[in-house]
């Protein structure tokens, strides 16, 4: 039997959420400066204190250089030949779903999204962000009944502007890094989660991001804060269509724990990857960081990486309250050409805090995919523990899999572990399965997942078996 | 402001950095002898590219303070210090000799001397291979070393190899450089002794080949006080089924960095490196090694292990390359580091890039204190804690220092690391 046949049938699996939605779309001229960072935020009538906040980062900003170090190889991305701002024609404010153009439904509808109300009943609260803005959140009311915000970031502008202000640029500063500070200046939307103190969000939350126009930079901004013993699970989503030129995505995500309250944020990114010889896709450039401030808070990164011609991601966490807990759990696949650079920072600075690093690695076709990482014990984080573990696997001979783990200790009192590995599909093993009567197909993604079983197991339930689906798919036909 | 600030800073540090190494270069006689081609080469070099910066990512943990306190210069003769005799079955050459380290003494059968149009033709070769040439630590001795010790192993060479040099007193500077060639089969067993103190710099190179089947087990002993700085670069390039052992302790020296690179040339080699390295007072240990392997079936087992006490600093770079050809690669690398007090710090980092399925590859690495329950025991069974710690710290150390040449216990490695006397 000849693998090598099923190998090209199945890399040729299209991306199934390559489709663009012909809809009108209000843009803004491409380019940015000074009157663009002022136009967005006109356009959504924000405070004082925002558009300083945004004029400031701008001003960072452009005393910046775009980061190297990574060594992308990519081409350079001309920032002027970018729309910063791009949002679906339709009615400001839709109070109920039957006002939202049917035509964006039906997107979200095609991507599996439960927006309308028949979908409804998998208890999942879904914010829809559609370019640059948000188009519909459900069950907002439910949750309001327990005092939880779920809403877009530009809505709790309008609506919570105190919290916002409290909260928006204190875990990522916006001069934190060259595409933190763009997302600062430019961010048009996001969703923002605010747990009040001691409720447990009764449901999962979820966003979900769709690029839709083809010359357009998504920048979004995710801010979620849980007070005092709160708790909430949450999970974004990504796709955008095919085009053959590079998108930028540069998002930032901001948590904030105090006292007790634990938030779980998982992501299954699919943004489209680009063809085979590397044509077109998205460059995500994401900064991701949570924020320990209280005691015994707990935040926890869950994610799926699959999508992206370039990932440059490293949702990290900041341990400063006693005995707080970081947990970073991550499957990430590339193929063809994708780049994925990924990995998590564990700043402990408080004692007896604690984290767990689980990251693996899937490379294959002509693909490279790093680990980068990094933990550091401060000098007062007596008691804290880290045990962190990477395991790359590799399928085809062009792949590659490269680890860089940073451990830097300032705490004898501290101990810190870190092992990796690196495996592969053995044709062996292969041939055991097969003999048991087992496809070949079904064989490579059975070992697949019990390869990204640690991760898959931190998701929650409905996305872990989505995640395995969509890993299925994705390394369909790439083993040889 | 503040950025305007920062950059006067770094302006001025950058300054004083390249008019450290200006000062340097002058206080060097004319380039002359047998190697006056490299020391054009290298100063030159220097002139171009002078101190490497902590922005530059290989040498982000490591402060040259240290070095640039210094006002280093070549010195003529070193005297003899009050070495221990060398261990029966070794032979020891005194490298700092005046005049010609072999006058007076015969080679063990199986080592010659290279002649001059042998070592022009070899000297970098191994460099060049490891891509480490025009690496700031190796143009450093380029520039300065006034001669090389150039050897060919063609057979079993039966006693141990001991190759000593001391840069003793204020303002020295002592550049070792060595070349090995390994033919086919042959075999060596090589201690080094490097031993600084006073306001000494220390620059060594060393560059072995290792033919098909050949062997070299090399040891390396650097012990230094004070404001002595250390700068070790070891390049050897491995031919199929050849095998490298390289233990290295180091402990005491105000600044050290020991950059061992090996490259696996058509696999099929076994590599093993061990480290220990201690750092304690203001001293910074940094290792830099880097294993490149272009051919399959290659071998490597690295062991790095460092003690960060008082307010040391022990610094850890393993790079591990294993490209499209070099299938079924067995590589493991460990780093393990204590780190005994509260303003002391360890920084550790393994790299692997790894480019083929079929292989094997893992890496470990742990910093922490004496284990607790260990402690525990041995205070159960009536020694103090102060006993049980030195206790475990000498375990500790043992692993990587016997396996050291046998000719290196004259020089009582662990009570010298440990500060026993």
């Amino acid at each position: 039997m000849s693998s090598s046949t099923s190998v090209g049938d199945l890399v040729s699996q299209p991306y199934k959420y390559g489709f663009v939605t012909d809809i009108e779309t209000d843009k803004i001229d491409k380019g940015l400066s000074e009157d663009v960072v002022r136009l967005i935020s006109s356009k959504k009538d924000e405070p004082q204190f925002l558009l300083d906040f945004r004029l400031r980062a701008y001003k960072q900003w452009l005393g910046m250089k775009e980061p190297d170090w990574a060594a992308l190889g990519h081409p350079a991305i001309d920032y002027q030949e970018m729309i910063y701002y791009a949002a679906p024609r339709q009615q400001e404010k839709k109070l109920s779903l039957d006002e939202v153009d049917p035509k964006l439904l039906e997107t979200f509808d095609k991507l599996g999204i439960p927006l309308s109300e028949q979908k409804r009943l998998s208890n999942v609260a879904v914010d829809a962000v559609f370019d640059s803005v948000s188009i519909a959140t459900t069950y907002r009311e439910k949750l309001a009944e327990h005092g939880v915000i779920f809403c877009s970031i530009s809505e709790a502008v309008k609506d919570h502007p105190e919290l916002i202000e409290r909260y928006l640029g204190t875990v990522v500063p916006s001069n934190d890094n060259f595409f933190a500070a763009l997302n600062s200046a430019v961010f048009s939307d996001g969703s923002f989660v605010f747990i009040p103190k001691g409720v447990a969000c009764p449901m999962e939350l979820s966003t979900y991001f769709r690029i839709n126009s083809g010359d357009t930079g998504q920048f979004e901004r995710t801010l979620i804060v849980a007070e005092e013993g709160a708790s909430v699970s949450y999970l974004e989503g990504c796709t955008a269509p095919m085009f053959d030129t590079n998108q930028l995505h540069a998002a930032v995500v901001e948590l904030v724990t105090l006292d007790d309250a634990s938030i779980k944020y998982s992501t299954v990114q699919n943004w489209y990857a680009g063809d085979e010889n590397g044509v077109g896709g998205i460059y995500n450039f994401v900064t991701k960081r949570g924020h320990c401030r209280g005691d015994r808070s707990h935040i926890s990164w869950t994610q799926v990486e699959t999508g992206s011609a370039i990932t440059w991601k490293y949702p990290s966490c900041v341990l400063q309250g006693a005995e707080s807990v970081g947990e970073f759990y991550s499957v990430a696949l590339t193929n063809n050409l994708q780049q994925a650079d990924t990995g998590t920072k564990m700043v402990h600075v408080g004692p007896r805090t604690r984290s767990t690093i689980v990251s693996k690695g899937i490379s294959a076709g002509r693909s490279s995919n790093s680990y980068r990482g990094l933990v550091q014990i401060g000098p007062k984080a007596m008691g804290a523990r880290n045990y962190s573990q990477c395991d790359s696997m590799l399928i085809g001979d062009q792949a590659a899999a490269n680890t860089y783990p940073y451990i830097r200790s300032q705490q004898p009192e501290a101990s810190v572990e870190h092992e990796a590995s690196t495996c592969r599909i053995s044709a062996d093993q292969l041939f055991y399965l097969q003999s048991r009567g087992i496809g070949f197909e079904e064989a490579v993604s059975m070992m697949v997942s019990g390869f990204c079983r640690d991760v898959f197991n931190q998701l929650p339930m409905e996305f872990a078996a989505e995640a395995d689906k969509l890993l299925a798919l994705k390394l369909e036909g790439s083993v040889g | 402001m503040v950025a305007a600030m920062s950059n006067s800073a770094s302006n001025s540090a950058a300054l004083a950095a390249s008019s450290w190494v200006t000062n340097f270069l002058e206080r060097l006689p004319a380039p002359a002898g047998e190697l006056e081609a490299v020391q054009w080469r290298g100063r030159e070099a220097l002139s171009r590219q002078p101190l490497p910066t902590r922005r530059q990512e290989d040498w982000r943990f490591t402060d040259l303070a240290p070095l640039t306190a210094l006002t280093p210069a070549l010195a003529a003769a070193g005297e003899q210090g009050s070495w221990p005799a060398p261990a029966a079955g070794a032979v020891r050459l005194w490298l700092d000799a005046p005049g010609d380290p072999l006058a007076g003494q015969s080679l063990p059968a199986g080592l010659s001397l290279l002649d001059a149009d042998e070592v022009q033709q070899a000297l970098g070769h191994t460099l060049a291979a490891c891509n480490c040439e025009q690496h700031w630590p190796v143009e450093l001795n380029q520039a300065s070393a006034p001669r090389v010790l150039a050897l060919r192993v063609s057979a079993v060479v039966a006693p141990t190899l001991e190759l000593v040099s001391q840069a003793a007193g204020d303002d020295v500077m002592r550049p070792v450089r060595v070349l090995l060639l390994l033919e086919e089969k042959a075999s060596l067993e090589l201690l080094q002794v490097q031993l600084g103190s006073g306001s000494s710099l220390t620059s060594l190179v060393i560059e072995a080949h290792l033919g098909r089947e050949s062997t070299l087990r090399h040891g390396l002993l650097a012990l230094g006080e004070g404001p002595a700085c250390f700068f070790g670069h070891l390049a050897v390039e491995q031919e199929p089924r050849s095998l490298l052992e390289s233990v290295w302790a180091s402990h005491g020296w105000a600044l050290s960095r020991f950059e061992p690179r090996v490259v696996q040339a058509d696999g099929e080699a076994t590599t093993s490196l061990k480290a220990l390295q201690l750092a304690d007072g203001q001293q910074l240990a940094d290792t830099h090694s880097r294993v490149e392997f272009r051919g399959p079936e290659g071998q490597l087992d690295q062991l790095h292990k460092a003690i960060a006490d008082d307010r040391g600093r022990s610094v850890f770079n393993g790079a591990v390359k294993v490209p499209r050809a070099a299938q079924r690669t067995n590589a493991s690398q460990l780093s393990r580091n204590l780190l005994l007090s509260n303003q002391a710090r360890i920084d550790t980092k393994p790299e692997l890039e790894i480019v083929a399925d079929d292989v094997r590859c893992a890496h470990g690495a742990t910093v922490s204190r004496l284990q607790t329950d260990e402690l525990f025991y041995l205070q159960s069974r009536g020694l103090s804690a102060a006993v049980a710690a030195g206790l475990l710290k000498r375990g500790f150390c043992e692993e990587v220092l016997r396996a050291l040449p046998a000719a290196a216990a004259p020089w009582r490695p662990l009570q010298r690391l440990l500060g026993e006397t």
